[in-house]
């Protein structure tokens, strides 16, 4: 069913369509509030009355609980995935938020299966990461608090609120259908998410990842800036579709029907390129990455792996798919250059990954090396608009619907990982392979659920990560079969289909270094300062379960996320 | 410890509870086993599925699960039971392919075959959205592979009972079991590669845990070659899917293949069926090992503790020829034709390069696994001559070389248990010191180079028979190589066994200790593995004639010129 809503007009319509981002701001505006909420009263001048204000004062007891910001963040979260799932149950609901009416109608945001899905795995993977910061950041409750823990029990509600306003930030990045709307979405969830990374303060390698991290975003959040005012000096408007009431061309029929490629476009493209390649940390813009995701603990490691890439990819997709598919020319033309970053991109990934023995670091250049994969992915989506759409039936769905389930499961296993870190990083920061030595003996359930953490990154089946990497592979190869009747030789196949052999020896690669870890945590004699069994943290272990149920459940049968990607990659 | 773990064994309260939660889950499973077991259209219950895939590895991950979770001195208690129940399982898988193998349990005739049909064949829905399905069933290729498998299973329990850490080992071996079976038994394209990947993982960690000094190397390597080729054999498998409008069913597939051969016609393209075979080809040679891809295989057999080497040279290796003959015969007869001069040449290398290697080794495993290389190359061989005769004869190599080479590897492994060495020349005059461990290496030894009347001597005169009707006197090669597998063997025996062995002339490896003959365990499981030997070189007919009905069918069935 589709419904058109002007902004905040229009009864309940607007509201239902943004529940789970109220829902969220809410949560935010109500971790403002309540652990500031005192007994403070205010005294009406000359009078005895006297009246209580709530702010300042001596605070309650329940309301300045440690815990509360934790408890609420969760709970919001909860409410949030609950109507963004509920609200595609049944009979999908899509709907176009538009900023004005009649002709000055500008259509703003979308909310359809995509952008409900993408939102679902935003907020499962924020919820996993806000109960294992419970463990992680612990809060001390008591009368006697040194300032020393008064301090981080502030910081409760400072991270869980940053952690919410990227939640938002994420949410309107898959509804956005302006890219100037998505790039403020874009920023929003920035901003917070580069706060979070230098929000590990005890260690100096923190403020370092975070500090560079900042720099190299805000720059390529410039270029990606100065690229959209380009588009905008070319079309006139930011709008990805066409407005048929207003009669504005959107950017995907200009470019569609544009004579040539303009130079102006086509810097303005790859500029706004950029600033996503670096949210996906694509090779020449990943150099920040490893430091970051060493540097921040490791759930918001976890973060940047998943969800911040997340982002990224919807921008890819968004601008790709729509801006840069139907032009005049036979063949797309961002779809050599994005084979050449993508083959570039996984290979330098893995052969980095190869040589850091830091396990955080690995994961980092895993995560290039996935990001790679996905590149190839989008290559031959490219591919697919290039011959036509039609030649291949169904594959450009096929990809993309891939794409959206590889994002889905790296929550499950590539944030478990970072999450198993977390656990053992109670015990002092991680900065070498040694430090999971001999986890089998400390914990053999964590080092099991680590190892086939590694073993879904690598592909190995039945895992999600093989479901994930086959998905994939079959997509591009399901595009370069471009005459699938009897009789395709070789050379008739499209030339994505080598990136195709290229994702599979680069996940042979990538085999050596997950099982060093494996090797490492199953056959060496743990250090001498880490011999004892892992803390409780029962929070962690609570989250390390549920990512690896994910890992083996959808791994076994992918039945319903598959249906859920291709319903969402249809409606991009 | 080993041997004086077995006094230590209590029955205590938390031993009661294992054992009895054990048969109570087989009791349940067992009931709830005729609900699962729906009927095909034949009439047949799902004997492969539950008992035989699903069983082992779910048990083997529950034994592990809780050895896991007890302390290292209740580990010591529970070893026992755990090793007790992963024998029982294995028997009871044993009991279930031997009375299909004799018409107990369902009345099937292996010995007659038709191309592309399947005993027990049946079918689940796995994943809708992709057409993945859990398709099952038996030809006589698979079943003497499944047979072989659940043969192997106790004997290699039995030949390594005393090995340390029992609590793990035997499940693995277990669970290693259930994931060959499946490799061997699937239908589904999809299915194949699950299993076929799955079965690293035990392997892995047998190399792993109880390996050599090595066998850190060893493992990965093993774990990184062979992921490799499978991953390349993958893209053939999604392109093939592709090619076949989404389609993983080995049978239909099979089927298209050989309509298309019945038209005349080329499968998919004479272009995309070689490029297909190729992939596949790749998958399978490197598994094999054939020689260009052979050098995982020496490190990981050397690395590899007896049960691991017993395993990977009995049933893993033969996962490779089961490809050849399942996927690249089977499916694309054509590319088969055409590169029929690859596999000969591949073959014929493996062949003669594995026996010169072997003659250079000093180490007695290394040998050992070169001459696996050398044997599956006659594999290959029997592959390349198109002839009916040359494909019983290599399934049949399969199936000798799955009884022998495990007796090769128990032999290496107890002489190393016992001497700490294996090298050759270390350790002289072995059947005065172990008359027991001599004897069974001599007979192994003899079964493996050919020896009329041993299982090994068949399959190799079967293949240099066909070879003289494909290839006329160029079979001398292979023949006068067959003589150099001879010398080697020959040779090492008499640097090892007979010569020297004079008091006070003890190897320095035993530091003075005096020598020890193989203990009960090992001994009765040679034992089996000798008298299997005798009994197929004897009555070879007993699989020989399932086989042959097999290879005359895919003759008849899709290489068109059945026994040129």
């Amino acid at each position: 069913m589709v419904t058109e809503v002007q902004l905040f007009t229009e009864g309940g319509q607007t509201w239902e369509a943004l529940a789970p981002e109220i829902t969220l701001l809410l949560g935010v505006v109500m971790m403002l509030i309540i652990p500031n909420l005192g007994d403070a009263k205010w005294r009406i001048p000359m009078t005895q009355i006297r009246l209580p204000v709530l702010f300042g004062g001596k605070r309650f007891r329940a309301t300045s609980d440690p815990q509360l910001p934790a408890m609420l963040a969760v709970a919001t979260l909860l409410t949030a995935l609950w109507q963004a799932v509920m609200s595609q149950s049944g009979e999908g609901q899509t709907w176009y938020l538009t900023s004005g009416s009649g002709a000055e109608a500008n259509l703003m945001l979308r909310v359809d299966a995509f952008s409900r899905l993408m939102e679902s795995v935003f907020y499962v993977a924020l919820l996993l990461i806000s109960v294992a910061m419970i463990d992680r950041m612990p809060a001390k409750r008591g009368k006697s608090l040194q300032m020393k823990q008064m301090i981080n029990n502030r910081r409760q509600a400072d991270f869980y609120i940053l952690l919410l306003m990227s939640a938002i930030g994420m949410s309107v990045v898959t509804m956005a259908m302006d890219l100037f709307m998505f790039f403020v979405g874009l920023e929003i969830a920035s901003l917070a998410i580069f706060v979070l990374v230098a929000f590990q303060k005890e260690t100096p390698e923190g403020a370092e990842g975070g500090a560079k991290y900042f720099i190299v975003g805000a720059i390529s959040s410039a270029v990606g800036l100065y690229g959209l005012s380009l588009l905008y000096i070319w079309n006139g408007n930011l709008q990805l579709l066409s407005n048929t009431v207003t009669g504005q061309i959107g950017l995907a029929e200009a470019w569609g029907t544009m004579d040539g490629v303009g130079a102006l476009p086509l810097l303005g493209l790859c500029f706004v390129l950029v600033g996503f390649a670096f949210k996906v940390s694509a090779v020449p813009f990943h150099f920040a990455a490893p430091d970051a995701y060493s540097g921040a603990s490791a759930p918001i490691g976890g973060l940047l792996a998943t969800v911040s890439k997340a982002m990224g990819f919807i921008g890819l997709i968004r601008v790709l798919a729509m801006i840069a598919s139907p032009e005049a020319e036979s063949s797309t033309v961002w779809m050599m250059g994005l084979g050449i970053i993508s083959l570039v991109t996984m290979t330098w990934g893995n052969v980095a990954a190869l040589g850091s023995d830091n396990p955080k670091r690995m994961l980092a250049y895993s995560s290039v090396a996935h990001a790679g994969y996905m590149l190839a992915g989008l290559t031959a989506y490219g591919a697919w608009i290039g011959e036509g759409n039609d030649a291949t039936t169904g594959a450009g769905e096929w990809i993309l619907a891939a794409i959206l389930f590889h994002l889905a499961v790296l929550v499950a296993f590539k944030l478990g990982a970072f999450l198993v870190l977390a656990l053992v990083e109670l015990d002092g920061q991680i900065t070498s392979s040694k430090d999971l030595a001999g986890l089998a003996k400390r914990d053999p359930v964590i080092a099991t659920a680590m190892f086939i953490f590694m073993l879904s990154l690598a592909g190995v089946p039945p895992l999600a990560g093989f479901m994930s990497k086959f998905l994939l592979i079959g997509g591009i190869v399901k595009m370069s079969l471009v005459d699938a009747a009897s009789g395709v030789a070789m050379s008739d196949l499209h030339w994505t289909f080598w990136l195709a052999l290229a994702v599979f020896l680069n996940s042979a690669i990538s085999i050596f270094y997950y099982l060093r870890i494996g090797v490492v945590m199953f056959f060496d004699a743990p250090p001498e300062d880490r011999r004892k069994p892992l803390a409780r943290a029962w929070y962690i272990r609570f989250t390390i379960w549920a990512c690896l149920t994910g890992t083996l459940l959808i791994g076994l049968n992918a039945d319903f996320l598959i249906e859920y990607c291709q319903t969402a990659a249809a409606t991009i | 410890m080993g041997a004086h773990q077995n006094a230590n064994f209590r029955m205590g309260e938390r031993e009661m509870i294992l054992i009895t939660g054990f048969f109570a889950i087989i009791a349940i499973l067992t009931y709830m086993f005729p609900s699962f077991a729906e009927t095909n259209s034949d009439g047949q219950i799902d004997w492969i599925t539950m008992p035989l895939v699903g069983f082992p590895i779910i048990a083997s991950g529950v034994l592990m699960a809780f050895a896991s979770m007890a302390t290292r001195r209740r580990k010591r208690n529970i070893e026992m039971p755990i090793k007790l129940a992963s024998l029982f399982f294995s028997l009871f898988m044993l009991a279930i392919t031997t009375s299909l193998f004799f018409g107990i349990l369902e009345s099937i005739n292996w010995d007659f075959s038709t191309f592309n049909s399947y005993e027990l064949e049946f079918s689940y829905a796995w994943n809708t959205t992709l057409g993945v399905n859990w398709h099952v069933g038996m030809d006589a290729l698979s079943f003497s592979m499944v047979w072989l498998t659940t043969l192997l299973l106790p004997i290699v329990m039995i030949t390594t009972w005393e090995e340390k850490a029992g609590w793990y080992h035997h499940p693995l071996i277990l669970m290693m079991g259930g994931a060959l079976i499946g490799v061997f038994v699937s239908l589904d394209l999809f299915m194949f590669y699950v299993f076929w990947e799955l079965t690293l993982i035990p392997m892995f960690f047998l190399i792993l845990k109880w390996g050599g000094s090595e066998r850190r190397y060893a493992a990965q390597k093993f774990f990184i070659y062979t992921f490799t080729a499978s991953v390349i054999m993958l893209l053939g498998i999604i392109t093939l899917y592709f090619l076949n409008d989404g389609s993983f069913d080995i049978t239909e597939l099979t089927r298209s293949s050989q309509a298309a051969s019945d038209r005349g016609d080329v499968w998919l393209g004479a272009n995309m069926q070689n490029a297909l075979f190729l992939m596949f080809l790749l998958g399978f040679l490197v598994k094999l090992p054939a020689v260009p891809f052979h050098t995982w295989l020496p490190d990981a057999h050397v690395q590899a503790p007896t049960s691991g080497s017993m395993l990977l040279a009995g049933v893993m290796l033969k996962m490779g020829g089961y490809g050849l003959f399942r996927f690249c015969v089977s499916m694309f007869p054509d590319a088969l034709v055409n590169f029929q001069w690859l596999l000969l040449t591949i073959g014929l290398v493996s062949l003669v390069y594995g026996s010169l290697v072997c003659l250079g080794q000093k180490n007695l495993k290394k040998m050992v696994a070169y001459s696996s290389v050398s044997h599956m190359g006659v594999i290959t061989l029997g592959i390349a001559t198109m002839e009916p005769l040359g494909f019983t004869a290599a399934i049949f190599m399969m199936f000798a070389h799955g009884i022998i080479s495990p007796m090769l590897f128990a032999v290496c492994g107890s002489f190393k248990h016992h001497y700490h060495t294996l090298e050759i020349g270390a350790m002289r005059g072995l059947a005065r010191h172990s008359p027991f461990l001599g004897v069974f290496m001599m007979f192994s030894w003899m079964a493996s180079l050919g020896l009329p009347l041993l299982a090994g001597f068949v399959a190799e005169i079967a293949v240099l028979i066909a070879f003289w009707k494909a290839f006329g006197w160029w079979v001398l090669l292979p023949g006068l190589t067959l003589a150099i597998t001879a010398a080697y063997y020959l040779w090492s025996m008499q640097r090892t066994i007979f010569e020297g062995g004079l008091e006070g002339e003890l190897p320095e490896s035993l530091h003075g200790e005096s020598p020890v003959d193989i203990s009960r365990w090992e001994g009765s499981g040679m034992m089996i593995m000798a008298l299997l030997i005798v009994l197929f070189g004897i009555l070879p007919w007993i699989v020989f004639d399932m086989m042959s009905g097999y290879s005359l069918a895919v003759f008849t069935g899709i290489l068109g010129f059945g026994g040129v």
